[in-house]
């Protein structure tokens, strides 16, 4: 009777459970036309001319006009490779990181996807990419890399110089400003800032009461201080342009101890707290708002890049961005030319260890990063590109007044340092910028805490007993 | 005592106004935004009412090519979850209110202990579960996952509303011949209506506003909720503000018409009449 | 007693009311087990293992790191009273409003509806649109502020680090206290309406009938209501991510953003999940009283 009755419960019970999930069970009434079936599902190792379906993931994926030109670009790809289909993924900016980690440490995920160049030292660290030197030594090795930019591969590789992934878009940070606004204030718009101070000088003049209400309603200078991964693009200039940096070149201590840091740190933060040419808000500020402050001419400069421009003319088309807005250098200290001024940004093609081809992988890989290719995606998004027979021989790149800017500038263009313990540090130095802008705490105080955390962080690459100095 | 009762009714009101208003603002921004147009929406100082009202977000949303599929997928996981998790909840709630068993108050505490890690620590693991059986990027994973998270509430809550029925009425069905599954199904679960509802919504919202899960437990589009649907509007370079608001607008229908549905057995409540003092 | 079954259980057998308890908490505790064992037993073994390291050997280095770790003691307290005001707030509206619903006037119907609505919008989504609002200089609290009068300055709502923390809870409170309402809302319906009338009857006022009638039958939901918003909230994360994102500087960096911070943004799988570990001890400490209250059947 007890064990009748334990049974009939659990019986009952399954059954109840079974019948609450039964919808999955059959399948979904009208699946779209172009439905295929989820990608890492093993393919049975039958005929030879398989279909193979590629899983791919990419940001870019939500912003409509990459989608366009994706999906257009995946047509001609498709033609070119009948045996290959492609299944897209789409992810969001902010889930992409969280997205790929637990997929792949789950041994799945997309087998082509795509990010940022800082973060290759983790997903390396973590086992997450597929060492594509045996297929990069199979189209010719160095030949075959000799369309990059150096720099750019420099960041693909590990240690012992393997490579794990392909550069994607490569753009350096310039200085964006509204040429009305520059001469509604008396500035000349064709002599844009070239040292920070004379950015200073300028910033002021353009801290405005526009419509004469007797309050500010114009700043000279729009920035973030978000934790946002904008924050580094920039940020990063204003440290470079007076000869910083953030690491010493070994990696085993913070540089923000030197004057250069220093001064560059205190500059940024009272661009906000002493010279308020920066609109209130700065620390709640991401690089989203700051273009729509721009747009609403609520600031006059930026740092920004290829991105800006069409963003900014997409949220105000009355504004006519693409007219009023120019873009010049990033200022550099007086009296200085600093070998870099500004900040690189690259982003990477990677395909994934856990994928069943990776043979079908690379051909996407080659065809997204092929020289057409780059020129599409400057066509259709404005990007530049990590091939120095795009970025730097283009003829629509070059004559377009934005483009020609940003491509002389990846020149003088630094990286960030590339450790996997970057998101850490960058977030420290965040921080340090917030407390100072917020006033909890000094320039001098606030940095100084950065300089010790950031040590704090790399103590792992110090030997026993190294130290780092004082600050 | 009718003044006393209409002031009090009075405060009653004056009380639900301010709540509403509290409630309702960053709604009425939310729908006003997403019948601005684009532009519009982005305006530095912003406008409150919609200078040119447009449906146009709308549109977009709806016409987007698989919105109608995620709500789909969202109704049935958000309704998935609701129904496990209160069927299971409600029987494990009666077991545990009913009966006396040796490691009783550890099962109870336990099960609320497994809700003290983080989701972001599970997330990954319980991907290698299901992907070993077969259960990536389906209906049923998902809702088991959701499950897992809403059932340790559901039981709390429905052991609760168990505990204020009087265990008189139990006997009274067991004398008349009921087992004890009947007299939960027959008794119990009748009288414990509102109760159930509350954790319907409870483990149906749950699921509904969910991205983390349905982020890392699905690919493509074809498990893709209304929720990572919205959160694609969120992109590197700007916030498609109307058409977030639209589909957040649209969003929360769902929702409100199950609630509105189901309250019914929230409106007058116990019919049995006692309660265990 | 049977003899031969004495001989496999020390303890007594299981009496026939207890098997059929078991037998109605199988299903729940099954399940549990079934999708929960595997993941928990991995984070908390990964707790053991060394930082970024592929032998898993044991070790206590995580937790010997954290509690060194300032920032660690700095998402605990903020955690205590993220969790310690929101949940007190959640109470107070939430207990307010489920009374006032459950007043029988005219439109309780429609005020129901109006009621649950902060909860319909996915915590990504409420985020968002708070941000938005709270913007300094392009969002319509401050637009409101400003063009009332009542100061001409740009409140910085979410960057001011002494405002920051309380506009998050503002809007916390605005997204989580429905949860609380239809709870002690759904327990109010149980409390039959003689009990009132008879009270009303007796000359009671409104709030003695609150005291007297109210408060006592609800209590049991009330700790229930309590103790499940106390570990909600330790849990929840999506709003602060996307409002502030634990700014400025540390001060609403809660202890569930720092375990995300660990685990996806810096890779320190192993010290994440130590965080997390120490972090449910918390609420196991914190919880047990609840716990204890519940199982003794009031």
């Amino acid at each position: 009777m007890k064990r009748g009755y334990l049974w009939l419960s659990t019986v009952v019970v399954l059954t109840l459970i079974v019948a609450a999930c039964a919808p999955a069970a059959t399948p979904a009434p009208t699946p779209p036309p172009e439905e295929t079936p989820a990608a890492p599902t093993p393919v049975p190792p039958t005929p030879p001319p398989e279909k193979v379906t590629l899983l791919f993931s990419d940001w870019h994926l939500t912003e409509p006009h990459w989608e366009a030109a994706l999906i257009d670009a995946f047509e001609t790809f498709k033609a070119e490779h009948p045996n290959i289909d492609i299944e897209l993924d789409y992810v969001s900016y902010a889930d992409k990181e969280t997205k790929y980690t637990t997929e792949i440490e789950a041994g799945m995920g997309p087998d082509v996807f795509h990010l940022h160049a800082y973060s290759i030292q983790s997903f390396l660290g973590k086992g997450y990419l597929y060492d594509i030197t045996p297929l990069i030594e199979a189209e010719g090795g160095d030949d075959f890399l000799k369309s990059w930019y150096p720099q750019t591969l420099a960041l693909m590789q590990d240690s012992e110089g393997k490579y794990y992934a392909m550069p994607g878009d490569f753009m350096s940070m310039v200085l964006f400003y509204n040429k009305n606004l520059f001469e509604e204030a008396g500035l000349d718009p064709d002599k844009p800032p070239t040292t920070w101070d004379e950015f200073l000088e300028y910033a002021k003049a353009l801290t405005r009461d526009r419509d004469g209400d007797g309050e500010i309603d114009t700043w000279g200078f729009g920035t973030i201080g978000a934790i946002d991964p904008g924050f580094e693009l920039r940020v990063s200039p204003i440290l470079f342009g007076h000869g910083g940096d953030y690491l010493t070149p070994d990696n085993k201590c913070s540089a923000l101890n030197t004057p250069e840091a220093k001064e560059a740190f205190k500059f940024f933060v009272e661009l906000v707290t002493v010279h308020e040419v920066v609109p209130p808000g700065v620390t709640a500020q991401n690089p989203g708002t700051v273009r729509e402050q721009m747009a609403a001419e609520q600031i006059a400069m930026l740092l920004g890049s290829g991105w800006t421009p069409p963003i900014v003319d997409g949220v105000n088309p009355d504004l006519n961005a693409l007219e009023v807005l120019e873009a010049a250098p990033v200022p550099v200290k007086a009296g200085e030319a600093p070998e870099f001024s500004t900040t690189a940004w690259l982003s990477t093609w990677m395909i994934n260890p856990n994928t069943k081809h990776p043979e079908e992988a690379w051909e996407l890989v080659k065809f997204i990063t092929s020289k057409e290719m780059e020129q599409k995606w400057f066509d259709d998004a404005n990007v530049l590109s990590p091939r120095q027979d795009v970025s730097g021989e283009y003829e629509p790149l070059l004559s377009n007044k934005f483009a020609a800017v940003i491509a002389a500038e990846l020149a003088h263009a630094k990286f960030v340092p590339q450790i996997k313990e970057w998101p850490q540090i960058i977030e420290a130095v965040n921080t340090a910028a917030q407390e100072g802008f917020t006033g909890a705490k000094s320039p001098e105080q606030a940095l100084e805490d950065a300089y010790n955390r950031i040590n704090e962080i790399l103590s792992v690459y110090r030997e026993a007993g190294e130290t780092c100095p004082a600050f | 005592m009718k003044g006393k009762r209409r002031r009090g009714a009075v405060i009653a009101y004056l009380f639900l106004a301010l709540v509403c208003l509290y409630n309702l603002a960053p709604f009425v921004w939310m729908v006003f935004t997403s019948l601005k147009t684009d532009k519009e929406a982005y305006a530095i100082p912003p406008t409150f009412w919609p200078q040119e009202p447009t449906s146009e977000a709308y549109t977009q949303v709806l016409l987007w090519t698989n919105f109608p599929r995620y709500f789909l997928n969202s109704t049935v996981i958000s309704l998935g979850t609701a129904l496990l998790s209160t069927l299971i909840g409600s029987l494990a709630g009666y077991g545990f209110s009913r009966f006396i068993f040796r490691g009783r108050a550890t099962l109870i505490g336990i099960i609320l202990a497994s809700q003290m890690l983080p989701g972001v620590l599970l997330v990954g693991p319980y991907f290698k579960v299901l992907a070993k059986f077969g259960l990536y990027n389906t209906y049923p994973g998902l809702i088991l996952a959701f499950t897992s998270i809403t059932l340790p509430f559901s039981t709390w809550m429905l052991k609760g509303y168990i505990d204020t029925v009087p265990e008189e009425l139990d006997q009274a069905a067991l004398i008349d011949g009921c087992t004890r599954l009947g007299a939960y199904s027959r008794v119990i679960l009748p009288v414990i209506a509102p109760g159930m509802v509350a954790t319907m919504i409870f483990a149906f919202l749950l699921a509904w506003g969910d991205l983390l899960w349905v982020l890392v437990l699905t690919s493509g589009d074809k498990m893709a909720t209304v929720t990572l649907g919205l959160s694609r509007l969120v992109t590197q370079f700007r916030i498609i503000w109307p058409q977030l608001m639209a589909g957040s607008a649209v969003g929360a229908l769902p929702p409100v018409i199950l609630y509105l549905v189901l309250q019914n057995y929230l409106v007058e409540g116990l019919t049995a009449g006692a309660v265990k003092e | 007693m049977n003899k031969r079954r004495a001989r496999f259980l020390v303890f007594k057998a299981p009496s026939r009311q207890e098997l059929e308890g078991y037998a109605f908490v199988l299903p729940c505790v099954l399940m549990l087990l079934l999708v929960l064992g595997f993941p928990v037993t991995i984070a908390v073994l990964n707790s053991f293992t060394p930082l970024w390291s592929e032998a898993k050997t044991f070790t206590l280095e995580n937790y010997v790191k954290l509690a060194r770790d300032d920032l660690f003691w700095n998402a605990l307290s903020i955690t205590l009273r993220f969790v310690g005001s929101t949940v007190l707030l959640h109470l107070i509206v939430g207990l307010a409003v489920a009374v006032a619903l459950n007043a029988q006037i005219k439109g309780h119907r429609f005020f129901r509806v109006i009621a649950i609505l902060p909860w319909t919008v996915p915590d990504v989504i409420s985020g968002l649109i708070w941000r938005f609002m709270y913007n300094p200089t392009s969002g319509i609290i401050n637009d409101l502020v400003r063009s009332s009068g009542v100061t001409r300055s740009y409140i910085e709502w979410l960057a001011h680090p002494r405002l920051a923390l309380p506009s998050v809870i503002f809007s916390d409170v605005w997204r989580g206290y429905p949860f609380v309402m239809i709870i002690l809302l759904a327990g109010l319906q149980a409390i039959p309406r003689e009990l009132y009338e008879a009270a009303r009857v007796d000359g009671a006022t409104a709030f003695q009938e609150f005291r007297h009638i109210t408060i006592p039958l609800l209590k049991r939901m009330i700790i229930i209501s309590v103790a499940l918003d106390t570990i909600w909230q330790f849990r929840r994360f999506g709003l602060v991510y996307n409002m502030t994102f634990g700014g400025p500087g540390h001060v609403t960096e809660i202890l569930s953003l720092y375990v995300y911070k660990q685990y996806f943004r810096y890779f320190n799988f192993e010290y994440a999940s130590a965080v997390a570990v120490v972090m449910a001890v918390i609420m196991l400490i914190i919880s047990f009283p609840y716990v204890r209250m519940i199982v003794r059947r009031v």
